[in-house]
């Protein structure tokens, strides 16, 4: 055993580096993210366009795609040094669940019109999986898609559509058959966002942001070609998605860059009740990276993540949430004052901390860490019945 | 022993069951956080009509001279609801320091409380100090036989609307609280909304010229007065958490029976069974602490303060178990703010940050 990069491996990461602290990156974003403060669409675009401006959006597609072709080890090393760095999250939609769907069961023409796009985030895309009646049982989805001559038509609703106000397309599991078997009847839709009859209403979550959305399709016109592989398959490649959408959902960088912030901010006050949870906290999140890291050595040798995944997800949103509460604890009764995601204008703010507001955002958002991707409930069934045999 | 609510109590709990269930729903409440107060003055005035706020006021000073229980059954109440109105800030916090002050006009004060057409706050809070509230920066100095004020005060409840303060501050390296016109030349206020809706302000005054009567306390009359206000406080909020726990864990019962996946309610499933059941015995164990404390604070029993702080600790532990599991078991909806659920967290996590939070009053428990 060995547990060490090589020396290929470390010069990978020191070119990861130097390109993220580069002039060219985005400047405004930086700022932004080391405030704490929400990004803007046009935020969102301007990073994604700098990552592909440097060659990594493909960071986990093959090459004969446009993808990088990077091992594990590089993905790993690439996802580490963005946290460092405070970059936003590569927005996972295209890239990591629609791009490799289409590049493993598309035809030559989908590949052709829509890979590029995804790469150089020419098309924001969202998920349309989740429906009011049906969240942790997706299988029982309802929104049907009848072939009338060269086209679906769609009707029903999706909903806790992540940023779908931003997108120009959307992936959509629909029931084209009534079957015995609930998955059977399902297929996978690609549908333009453009289309007559698709309605998107806000919902704004508990931290007063407006991140998700229902969305609703009203005889919705989508052309026959815009469906991915065979009518009836949509839950296999769904499940194949969910497997690539498990690649860092741990979140580990990101709360290392975290838990760092937090530990200035305690230093200062000499507070040892929270400095014995942070160390608490930080000894979870070395157990969490090193059961990472055996998943990526185990992929590293060809081999398939499996249930053992649901560990990630599972304790990496557990310690996510813990170190939000920790960093409304720092702030104390100085999280009163809290108006919404965009925190106060700079003529208005209030005394306290500046990471008050910042901290009260992140503790009410993140109790969807634990709901979503597959509910931490459903992710121990998941273990229980792969793994334990129960 | 008899740890029964008398009939008068029963009485008073059904008539604010009644009220919030006519006036209170979710839909009501949004429209009130909307409002330009941020509570309802409709509401404040059948609070003044049904004679609530006279609750804790003695008899002389026009009150009804009811104890901390009848407090705590209205909180527990108001919670439930989820209630806005400023009640803690007006009737318990201002009225516990001015009922316990010398000031010469006191009664009249309180009568104006009473009666609804008077608002006053406490301003306690500090930018630098923590929850070390009497090591306060804002000063009163004495020049030339003039008081003067000069500082500012943070997180102060309702600061947007009240017509009086009643201030901390430090006067020759001792406490004071003083009283303050909200009108009066030389004090600034900003209002901003707060994490679960309600509102709250900063003061700052720059040479704020005080008559010797505003001085409502000084020195150890001064501390013993705020300590008082700060029991009943907590007391107070916990209870409201009390209600808010029961009404999550009612709530979340419902809900999940209501709810269908996997061709069931999802009320059947055992993980879920448990973790309603843990939310339920939170409830109940924080109750018990409620009870205990408000007993004790009633006959000045020396160990109040540590059962004020067990109680705090407890509310702050179970209302985030509470609140949390809560939001998991309505899965989306419950990070929805258009379902009541988020709001109980909400409010929560504002409650354990008010008057010290669970760690806070862990330390202060173990120094006992």
């Amino acid at each position: 055993m060995d547990i060490s990069f090589s020396e290929q491996d470390l010069q990978f990461q020191e070119e990861i580096r130097a390109g993220l602290n580069g002039s060219e990156f985005p400047a405004h974003v930086r700022e932004k993210q080391e405030k704490g403060t929400a990004l803007s669409k046009q935020d969102m675009i301007d990073f994604h366009k700098f990552i592909h401006s440097k060659g990594w959006m493909g960071y986990n597609w093959p090459v004969e795609y446009g993808g990088t072709g990077w091992s594990p080890v590089q993905i790993y090393l690439f996802l580490n040094e963005l946290a460092l760095a405070q970059c936003p999250t590569i927005l996972p939609f295209g890239l990591s669940m629609v791009g490799p769907v289409i590049y493993t069961f598309g035809n030559q023409e989908q590949k052709d019109r829509f890979l590029p796009d995804i790469l150089e985030f020419n098309t924001w895309w969202c998920q349309g999986y989740s429906e009011p009646g049906s969240g942790s049982d997706l299988a029982s989805l309802k929104t049907k898609a009848v072939l009338e001559g060269n086209h679906y038509v769609v009707n029903g609703s999706k909903t806790w559509t992540t940023l779908a106000q931003n997108a120009d397309w959307i992936f959509c599991l629909v029931r084209t058959e009534t079957t015995q078997k609930k998955q059977e009847g399902i297929s996978f839709l690609l549908i333009d966002m453009n289309s007559p009859g698709i309605e998107v209403k806000p919902i704004i979550t508990i931290d007063g942001d407006h991140e998700v959305n229902s969305v609703f399709f009203t005889d919705v016109k989508v052309p026959a070609d815009q469906l991915i592989g065979e009518e009836g398959k949509g839950w296999t490649y769904a499940k194949f998605l969910l497997a690539h959408e498990r690649f860092g959902i741990a979140g580990v960088p990101v709360v290392k860059v975290q838990l760092e912030k937090l530990k200035n901010i305690t230093s200062e006050y000499n507070d040892a009740d929270l400095s014995k949870k942070i160390a608490e906290l930080e000894i979870d999140l070395e157990a969490l990276e090193f059961t990472e890291l055996r998943t990526l050595a185990a992929i590293a040798e060809g081999g398939h993540p499996g249930a053992e995944s649901s560990i990630l997800k599972i304790r990496g949103t557990e310690i996510q949430q813990r170190l939000t509460e920790l960093f409304v604890e720092a702030a104390g009764q100085y999280i009163l004052p809290y108006e919404g995601p965009d925190g106060f204008d700079t003529n208005r703010t209030p005394a306290g901390p500046d990471y008050a507001s910042p901290s009260v955002a992140q503790y009410l958002n993140y109790r969807k860490t634990s709901i979503y991707g597959g509910s931490n409930e459903i992710q121990k069934n998941i273990i229980a019945k792969a793994i334990l045999g129960v | 022993m008899n740890l029964n609510y008398s009939d008068e109590q029963n009485m008073l709990r059904e008539q604010v069951l009644k009220f919030c269930e006519t006036n209170y729903d979710f839909i009501d409440r949004e429209k009130i956080l909307d409002s330009d107060y941020g509570y309802s003055e409709d509401n404040w005035k059948q609070f003044a009509e049904l004679g609530w706020l006279a609750v804790p006021f003695k008899e002389d000073n026009g009150g009804f001279n009811f104890g901390p229980i009848e407090l705590t059954v209205l909180f527990e109440e108001f919670g439930k609801a989820l209630v806005v109105e400023p009640y803690l800030s007006s009737v318990v916090m201002s009225g516990t320091i001015l009922e316990g002050s010398n000031h010469p006009e006191k009664s009249s004060i309180i009568e104006k409380i009473i009666s609804g057409e008077h608002q006053v706050s406490v301003a306690y809070a500090e930018p630098n100090i923590g929850y070390n509230f009497l090591d306060c920066h804002t000063t009163v100095s004495k020049d030339a036989n003039v008081y003067s004020l000069n500082g500012s005060k943070s997180l102060v409840l309702n600061g947007g609307n009240a017509d009086q303060f009643i201030v901390l501050a430090t006067h020759d390296n001792s406490p004071a609280l003083v009283l303050v016109e909200a009108d009066v030349e030389g004090l600034s206020i900003q209002s901003f909304k707060t994490l679960d809706g309600q509102t709250c302000g900063e003061l700052t005054f720059e040479n704020v010229v005080l008559s010797l009567e505003s001085i409502l306390a000084i020195g150890d009359e001064a501390e013993l007065l705020f300590n008082k206000m700060l029991d009943i406080s907590i007391l107070c909020i916990s209870a409201e958490a009390v209600g808010a726990m029961t009404a999550s864990y009612m709530k979340t019962v419902q809900y999940t029976k209501e709810r269908e996946q996997f061709a069931q309610p999802i009320s059947n499933f055992q993980v879920l069974q448990h973790r309603m059941v843990d939310m339920f015995i939170e409830t109940e164990l924080t109750k018990s602490l409620l009870i205990k404390a408000t007993l004790q604070l009633d006959s000045d029993d020396p160990e109040t303060r540590n059962t004020i702080s067990a109680l705090k600790v407890q509310v702050g532990k179970a209302g985030r178990l509470v609140g949390q599991h809560a939001v998991q078991l309505h899965g989306g909806m419950g990070v929805s703010n258009e379902m009541s659920i988020g709001h109980y967290l909400k409010r929560f996590t504002a409650i354990d940050s008010m008057f010290g939070n669970t760690q806070h009053h862990i330390n202060k428990y173990k120094a006992k």
